[in-house]
């Protein structure tokens, strides 16, 4: 389908392809050009490939816990050690995905690659402690793999004491691995701060930024405040379980619900890490693939600050049960409503960007669609956990699980896939099939809603969380939902291929295949290693009227209006001045 | 062929019994929170209906061939989006409102409430009636505000009642409280089927089996109890039954039953239903298996090795001293995981379990004069040393 033309007269503005020598991904060569890198782009790269086996490993784990919960005595893993062997799976499954995963995900891996480009500037402000900040992400990972291969963890992701100081199994090597990947994390949100905040190019003011930067802008904030905290809960938890200094083991005097204000202090606001990049990506997505001005940028932007604020206040709601008084718990209740306005805000936003758009059902644009409709789920469903009767009765169920991925898989995860898939094209100059690219979202939307919306039933039908077994009367939900996570892994994986396939059989990519209006749809595709020659010039992030679908050469580019020249020739007489 | 729908709705019935949506309301608690969770879905539903119509209804009514221009380059309306905005936020107080107000409800303990003590360990529970009666199983009257007071013995546990609706964490180191009411008496099932799950235990040799029933050795259906704070190994092990009597008479003639061994229970047979119901088979096996505590196969009479190097005879009074002090001889190769037992065991009871274990080894001396002791001692091992 096309309909576009170009005006006749008007000049093309496109940067073409980019020469071997230029291409960043060939314009060194040898291992060691990647080892060492400084460039942006690659440790994006090598991000993206780190996060996708950590995601790769903990689905796989995912799929060992549904295939276990098939029957009420546990099918996957067999005898005395079977609960054992189900507990370090479900928190290998947990830390993996939450530290080694969603916090790095969009951040990491999309966000160095993108932020510069986005900017028009050459690399982030610090390109050493980027390299730096992955190599601690690698260094965490080999602790986690630690704790598996040692003595099996199975404390659950969030080490909640005095279970974690008193299991015999590795948590000190776990806490270690979660202590290096927040530096990790700190370093890459300092690294976006500093970049965002000094090396805009002259002419983008904050408010003509593109939203994934505002939303990246929000997250580093998070990521820089919130991070240390649990850095230090973790160094108490390690010296309590090795100098015994008696401030979350009771035994010792001290608080084990302490710990959990500590945790929660940090991980709550990391859940918003995991979900405003995403919030970034579908801005973008929505208003390029709708060929339309995002609706509301202000509140869009506004509300993704809002939400890095407001996530602070609001972790006791993790506690309604814990027993900390009636007068907290109900002003804690009261905060957790205030969030869920600024979320609303933007899912109104999206619709609106939509209505009377020019939509293009491309792959990523798909992913998008079905990140709205998860989102709106997970988000609505957090109205009955946050109202504290029904808290009391769902919390700790599988209500809760359904609920967070909902937020976390169908936003976090649908959110990166659809980005990867949106910047495919930028990132390796391929395209990738759209037949297949949609196909995949097809599976995975209807895999992931089979999966976790029967879990909203068995949590309020009073199954709890964290079962490796259960009562007979849950077992024909859990068996759907077992077969769920089955078609979600066939989604997943038809996705993995598609976008494999293209880097060797794909056609080449144009500068701009979706028509976007950003800055880094105006370097080729790939970049080359500089990103620009120059500082480009900037408009607005999100203004089309000059981006032309050009049908001859499968492309968008971006056309000026025809400009007379002044004439040649000298006037008769020179004034005098 | 009429006379078979009461047939086919009952199997019908059966069908959507496994997709009901909460189990049955048994408390007081239960209705109001239960109406609260239908207004929000509701609410839920009148926001998610449009928002997904439209989602799709534009995808596919806007959908317009690549290079085709958007009807309308609209930027914002900012009447529009404080509406959406600030709109929600009333809905949001309401929600808010409505369930602080049943939160309160459900955290105010009424005076004068019938007490139950619960100390979680794991991975089981023992229910305090006072007077030196423990059990796992927690036995309530019906109409009757009860209230709770629940420690742990060694890491959080979580006390759910789905039916109840009722949860509350159980933090080691200070007391938790909850309290609720129940309106739901359990029924009683038929002499019959009683004696012939009797007859079934009795003659397989194993402990009570509620899953395979569906009722309490006493013939009472119950409502579940679990554990819902993860706990470890056997956390989803952690569960009992919660049986509610129609009359304090009722309740009290259980308590004197279970309250101690009656005259014509041999110690062997009173110390095995300890083991299985205080919590000893979650972590002692006695075929020989390694579960978190050592065997009691062939434990009795033998050596045993302790983590200090050291090796101590198996006897009556390492039992004991095991019971009361589990962390003073832990053996070689177990964590000392194990909660004290002391003040929850009468001597009686451990003097039970102890002529339990020693059934369990060959090593055991034959002749042990079990006449000697006292049976059904009142007073608890712990405080009769005071």
């Amino acid at each position: 389908m096309s309909a576009g033309s170009i005006p006749s007269g008007a000049q093309i503005r496109d940067p073409g392809y980019p020469t071997h020598s230029e291409n960043y991904l060939t314009n060194s060569k040898g291992i060691m050009s990647w080892i060492f890198t400084l460039d942006h782009k690659r440790i994006g790269v090598m991000y993206l490939i780190g996060v996708t086996c950590a995601f790769a490993f903990a689905g796989l784990l995912a799929l060992a816990i549904r295939l276990h919960l098939l029957s009420p005595d546990g099918a996957m893993f067999k005898g005395e050690n079977a609960n054992n062997i189900y507990n370090q799976v479900f928190t290998l499954h947990g830390a993996v995905m939450v530290f080694l995963f969603i916090i790095p995900s969009i951040p990491a891996a999309l966000g160095n690659f993108l932020v510069p480009v986005m900017l028009g500037a050459k690399d982030v402000a610090f390109p050493r402690l980027n390299l730096c900040s992955f190599y601690l992400w690698m260094i965490g990972a080999v602790f986690f793999l630690m704790a598996l291969l040692g003595s099996q963890l199975d404390t659950g992701w969030t080490f909640y004491t005095p279970y974690s100081t008193t299991t015999d199994t590795s948590v000190i090597a776990a806490t270690m691995g979660a202590f290096i990947l927040g530096f990790s994390s700190i370093f890459t949100g300092l690294n976006f701060i500093v970049t965002i905040n000094t090396m805009r190019p002259p002419g983008m003011t904050w408010f003509r930024m593109p939203l994934f930067l505002w939303a990246t802008y929000a997250t580093s904030i998070i990521q820089v405040l919130a991070t240390p905290v649990l850095g230090i809960t973790l160094l108490l938890l390690i010296a309590e379980r090795t100098m015994h200094i008696g401030i979350f083991d009771p035994e010792y005097n001290g608080d084990p619900v302490t710990f959990q204000h500590f945790f929660w202090f940090y991980s709550h606001p990391a859940v918003y890490i995991m979900i405003l990049p995403a919030f970034g990506v579908i801005s973008d997505l929505i208003s390029v693939h709708s060929h339309k001005r995002i609706f509301g940028y202000r509140f869009i932007a506004y509300s993704s600050i809002a939400i890095a604020l407001l996530g602070f206040l609001v972790w006791g709601h993790h506690m309604f049960t814990a027993g900390m008084s009636s007068l907290t718990t109900i002003i804690f209740s009261a905060l957790t409503f205030t969030v869920s306005v600024p979320s609303a805000i933007k899912v109104f936003n999206w619709l609106a960007t939509m209505y009377k758009g020019s939509i293009s059902l491309t792959t990523p644009m798909c992913y998008a669609i079905s990140f709205i409709f998860l989102f709106t789920i997970g988000g609505l469903t957090g109205l009955h956990l946050g109202t504290l009767a029904t808290d009391l009765h769902l919390h700790d169920t599988y209500f809760v699980v359904a609920h967070f991925h909902y937020v976390m898989v169908g936003g976090t995860l649908v959110a990166f896939i659809g980005g990867v898939f949106h910047w495919w094209p930028k990132m390796f100059g391929k395209m990738y099939s759209e037949l297949f690219g949609r196909l995949s979202c097809l599976i995975v939307f209807l895999g992931f809603n089979l999966t976790f919306l029967p879990q909203f039933v068995l949590g309020s039908r009073g199954m709890p969380r964290r079962y490796a077994t259960y009562d007979p009367e849950f077992q024909s939900l859990h068996v759907m939902s077992t077969y769920g996570a089955l078609l979600l892994g066939v989604g997943l994986t038809v996705a993995l291929f598609t976008l494999l396939y293209s880097l060797i059989w794909g056609k080449r990519a144009p500068a701009n295949p979706w028509g976007g209006a950003t800055l880094e749809w105006h370097c080729t595709s790939p970049p080359p290693f500089y990103n620009f020659e120059r500082a480009p010039s900037v408009g607005d992030p999100y203004e089309f009227g000059n981006v032309e679908w050009d049908s001859e050469d499968e492309r968008y580019v971006s056309t000026e209006p025809e400009r007379k020249l002044v004439p040649d020739e000298q006037p008769s007489e020179v004034p005098a001045h | 062929m009429f006379a078979m729908l009461p047939g086919a709705f009952s199997l019908l019935g059966d069908q959507f019994k496994d997709y009901a949506w909460f189990p049955e309301q048994a408390s007081t608690f239960a209705e109001t929170n239960d109406w609260l969770y239908g207004v929000i879905t509701f609410i839920c539903f009148l926001f998610f209906i449009p928002i997904a119509g439209l989602l799709f209804y534009f995808a596919i009514r806007y959908r317009k061939p690549k290079g085709a221009k958007a009807e309308s380059q609209v930027a914002h309306n900012t009447k529009v989006e404080l509406i959406w905005s600030i709109a929600p936020s009333f809905v949001l107080i309401a929600l808010f409102y409505l369930g602080a107000r049943a939160y309160l409800d459900i955290r105010t303990v009424p005076e004068g409430s019938y007490e139950i003590g619960v100390q979680a360990f794991k991975w089981g529970w023992t229910m305090d009636y006072g007077r030196g009666t423990y059990n796992p199983e927690l036995h309530l009257v019906v109409n009757e505000p009860t209230k709770l007071t629940m420690k742990s013995s060694d890491v959080i546990h979580s006390l759910y009642i789905p039916a109840f609706r009722a949860k509350k964490d159980i933090v080691p180191g200070r007391y938790n409280y909850m309290w609720f009411q129940p309106t739901v008496a359990s029924e009683k099932v038929s002499e019959e089927e009683l004696a012939k799950a009797t007859q079934w235990t009795k003659e397989s040799g194993q402990g009570w089996n509620y899953e395979k029933w569906q009722f309490t050795e006493h013939g009472y259906r119950f409502f579940d109890l679990y554990c819902t704070e993860y706990c470890g190994t056997n956390h989803s092990e952690m569960q009992t039954v919660v049986v509610v009597h129609e009359t304090q008479e009722e309740l009290d003639a259980w308590i004197k039953e279970v309250s101690a061994r009656g005259s014509d229970v041999t110690p062997e047979a009173w110390g095995k239903l300890l083991y299985e119901r205080r919590g000893c088979q979650g972590c002692h096996s006695l075929d020989g298996s390694k579960l978190s505590g050592p065997s009691y196969k062939d434990a009795y009479g033998s050596k045993r090795k302790l983590q200090t190097g050291e090796e101590v005879l198996f006897d009556e009074n390492y039992v004991r001293e095991s019971i009361i002090n589990p962390k003073a001889k832990v053996a070689e190769g177990y964590a000392p995981v194990m909660p004290s037992f002391k003040g929850q065991l009468s001597d009686d009871d451990i003097y039970s379990i102890t002529e339990f274990i020693k059934t369990q080894s060959s090593n055991t001396p034959v002749a042990t004069p079990a006449t000697t002791q006292p049976a059904a001692d009142e007073s608890a091992a712990g405080e009769t040393k005071e």
